[in-house]
């Protein structure tokens, strides 16, 4: 399975699962940003040296760092 | 008084509109140690009030969790007539997440609802528009599609809060319960699918520029170049603002002090109040200016940005991308700084920063520097053959300070990380569309920094400036050699020896606790001359001729470098963390530091 850390920039997913590693709070907060099941997501663009992604979910545009995007699993693109 | 509650999710332009509603007049609360700003204005009969936008109300930090709070509080207060859910047109379903849950939480404390639709110009912009009628009746209460910006709908929807706010609301069963947080989610999508407009015709304004703005070579270059505007612009701009400031309270005080005559009333009045409190008013438009830029860029969407582009190298120092706007803004003045600080998302990341900022060398310093740096090195000597040795040492000196902020949070990091009391909140940051800031929020942010600046520095100030020109004055005439403080100099002085330097010193330092460059005026008078501040090259040829080592003028300057020499500075950190433990401990911690540095130097050199 893939994770949205590992999005190349212009690629589209669809959103699946969010790690339980990540605490309640954080995982309803995430939900509720729009990374909820079956929510399509697109790598808008990838910084150097690992830094934070930025991706387009629904109508807003995040940027997020490895740690939380490593905990993003995804459903790949029909 | 009958109260209006203001809430939305961050971006959809609660700010704008809380501006339009209620003018200008407005007050600020604030809470000791976490971020939470209550705004609260008037209008009309109602008191308006400005919750901080968030996504939701399952909160994730203490501030959220406080702010989370309030809100429950204000909807179950009697006083509250009306909760105003405000929605970004644009961003339909992100908004509605939120508006949902709080539309849920007035229902069950039975009170009345209106949305209201935000940025409907930039729908009509696309040549698209929403169904407000149907909408209305999905989501069961009166909807308003309105512009806070070209104030369309703003008339029509002020007249008829007034109905709105009167309107008895009978008890209503609650569709969705409050605990049901995937349900909202849901609901928030169907309704978006079903009248929002698409959001590929929004977002692609946006992510045009930031292939430009966040490009790896030209948003880097942008970066560098918005941020030495920053820079320039606080010292440079702010710089005739400051000189007429000064002016200004010069000209006061000796309008005051001549009508009174001479005597110990208008020595009291010219040196502890003009002399003492006036230096610290100085900062005030610096401040101000500072507000301004870092509000424009906020207010623009640039903020999220740079901190974008900042995050990765400053996350390798236990820092956010959030923290660069602040250890910036810490090179003109420690007090905005920290208060920029606020918008750093997560709690120990936020302190880190907020407890480093007061190393980088703020313009209090620019003086000491100034003076220490002409009795040291000549000038017209240079470095390498080309460069000015006197500027690469100013250079070294900003240097130094930052080295050692970037020491301390990676210390400090290390020994936090296992806090359970202070959370690390992950770095999710949404990138706003670019928008023209309006003036209103700018102008009632910048007035208000000036305002909390004064009243939260001016009373330790006040007393300190009091308790110092009291010691300094007494016995009267005897001149500050003989004065209570040069006594006290002189018995202290066997903690100065090991830096090389005498009780006048020693006195000047004590004194510079007010304010850093109160230091130049104090040995000045030290060294038997007044008016030092605008002689600081004959001041620095006195001490030259008095014979300072250079080992011992090293250990000053990076004394002043490090040590937390400013009582305004720790009265802010004390309001902002809550805890005047860790204020004080840091001000202990830095001098300490500050010592042994000063020491270490004055024996190498
Ligand atoms: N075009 C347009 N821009 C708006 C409108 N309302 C606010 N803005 C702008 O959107 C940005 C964010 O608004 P702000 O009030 O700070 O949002 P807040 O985070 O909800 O307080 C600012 O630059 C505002 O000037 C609107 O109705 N139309
Ligand atoms: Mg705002």
């Amino acid at each position: 399975m893939k994770t949205l850390w590992e999005l190349k920039a212009k690629q589209a997913a669809v959103v699946e699962t969010i790690n339980s590693q990540l605490t309640g709070p954080v995982i309803s907060r995430l939900q509720e940003m729009g990374f909820s099941e079956g929510q399509q997501v697109v790598c808008v663009r990838r910084s150097p040296f690992k830094g934070p992604l930025v991706v387009q979910v629904g109508d807003c545009v995040y940027s997020l760092e490895q740690a939380v995007a490593e905990k993003i699993n995804l459903a790949l693109a029909s | 008084m009958e109260r209006i509650v203001l809430v939305g999710k961050p971006n959809c332009g609660k700010s704008l509109l809380f501006n339009q509603l209620t003018g200008l007049r407005q007050k600020v609360a604030n809470f000791p140690g976490v971020t939470v700003e209550l705004k609260t204005g008037q209008f009309d009969q109602f008191e308006v009030v400005d919750f901080p936008g968030t996504y939701s109300l399952h909160s994730l930090s203490k501030d959220e969790e406080i702010a989370v709070e309030k809100l429950n509080l204000a909807v179950d207060d009697d006083d509250t007539r009306l909760v105003v859910c405000v929605l970004d047109a644009a961003r339909l379903e992100r908004s509605l997440v939120f508006a949902l849950q709080v539309q849920a939480l007035a229902r069950k404390n039975n009170k009345a609802v209106v949305f209201v639709l935000n940025m409907i110009d930039e729908v009509e912009r696309y040549g698209l528009d929403i169904d407000i009628k149907a909408l209305q009746k999905e989501l069961g209460a009166p909807v308003y599609a309105l512009s806070a910006k070209t104030l369309k709908g703003v008339a029509a929807f002020k007249e008829a809060l007034p109905g709105l706010a009167k309107q008895a609301q009978a008890p209503t069963e609650l569709n969705i319960q409050l605990g049901e947080q995937r349900k909202f989610i849901e609901r928030a999508r169907a309704i978006n699918a079903e009248y929002g407009i698409r959001s590929d015709v929004v977002l692609k304004n946006q992510n045009r520029i930031d292939t430009f703005l966040l490009n790896n070579v030209l948003g880097g270059i942008a970066f560098l170049a918005i941020m030495f505007f920053l820079f320039q612009s606080i010292f440079t701009w702010a710089q005739p603002l400051m000189d007429g400031t000064e002016a200004a309270i010069g000209w006061i005080a000796n309008t005051l002090t001549g009508m009174i005559g001479p005597g110990i009333v208008s020595d009291f009045l010219n040196d502890a109040i003009f002399g003492g409190v006036g230096a610290f008013l100085v900062f005030v438009p610096q401040i101000m200016v500072l507000t301004l830029i870092i509000g424009v860029l906020e207010d623009s969407g640039y903020l999220a940005r740079a901190a974008l582009i900042c995050h990765k190298p400053l996350s390798l120092f236990g820092l956010s991308g959030r923290s660069f706007i602040p250890y910036l803004s810490g090179h003109a003045c420690a007090i905005p700084a920290i208060m920029a600080a606020r918008t750093i998302e997560s709690p120990r990341k936020r302190l880190i920063t907020m407890l480093t900022i007061p190393l980088m060398s703020c313009s209090a310093r620019l003086p000491v520097y100034a003076l220490l740096i002409a009795v040291l090195i000549p000038k017209d000597a240079t470095f390498l053959g080309v460069f000015d040795l006197q500027g690469a040492a100013f250079f070294g000196l900003y240097f130094f300070g930052i080295l050692m902020a970037l020491v301390v949070s990676t210390l400090m990091n290390v020994f936090t990380r296992k806090s359970k009391e202070l959370k690390d909140m992950p770095f999710i940051l949404e990138l706003p569309s670019y928008r023209l800031p309006h003036w209103k929020p700018l102008f009632q942010r910048v007035l208000n920094s000036g305002v909390q600046f004064i009243k939260r520095a001016a009373p330790v100030i006040f007393v300190i400036s009091l308790c110092l020109w009291t010691l300094g004055y007494f016995p009267q005439g005897a001149g500050l050699e003989n004065s209570l403080l040069g006594k006290i100099g002189h018995f202290i002085e066997p903690i100065f020896e090991p830096l090389g330097l005498d009780w006048r010193y020693g006195v000047a330092m004590i004194m510079s606790f007010l304010a850093r460059e109160v230091f130049v005026g104090a040995l000045g008078t030290m060294f038997g001359m007044s008016g030092a501040e605008k002689n600081i090259a004959g001041l620095a040829a006195q001490i030259q001729a008095d014979g300072l080592t250079l080992g011992a003028g090293i250990g000053l300057l990076l004394f002043y470098v490090v040590a937390l020499q400013c009582v305004a500075t720790v009265a802010m950190l004390r309001a902002e963390t809550g805890k005047s433990r860790i204020a004080w401990g840091l001000y202990a911690g830095y001098g300490i530091l500050a010592y042994l540095i000063a020491v270490i130097a004055a024996h190498i050199f």
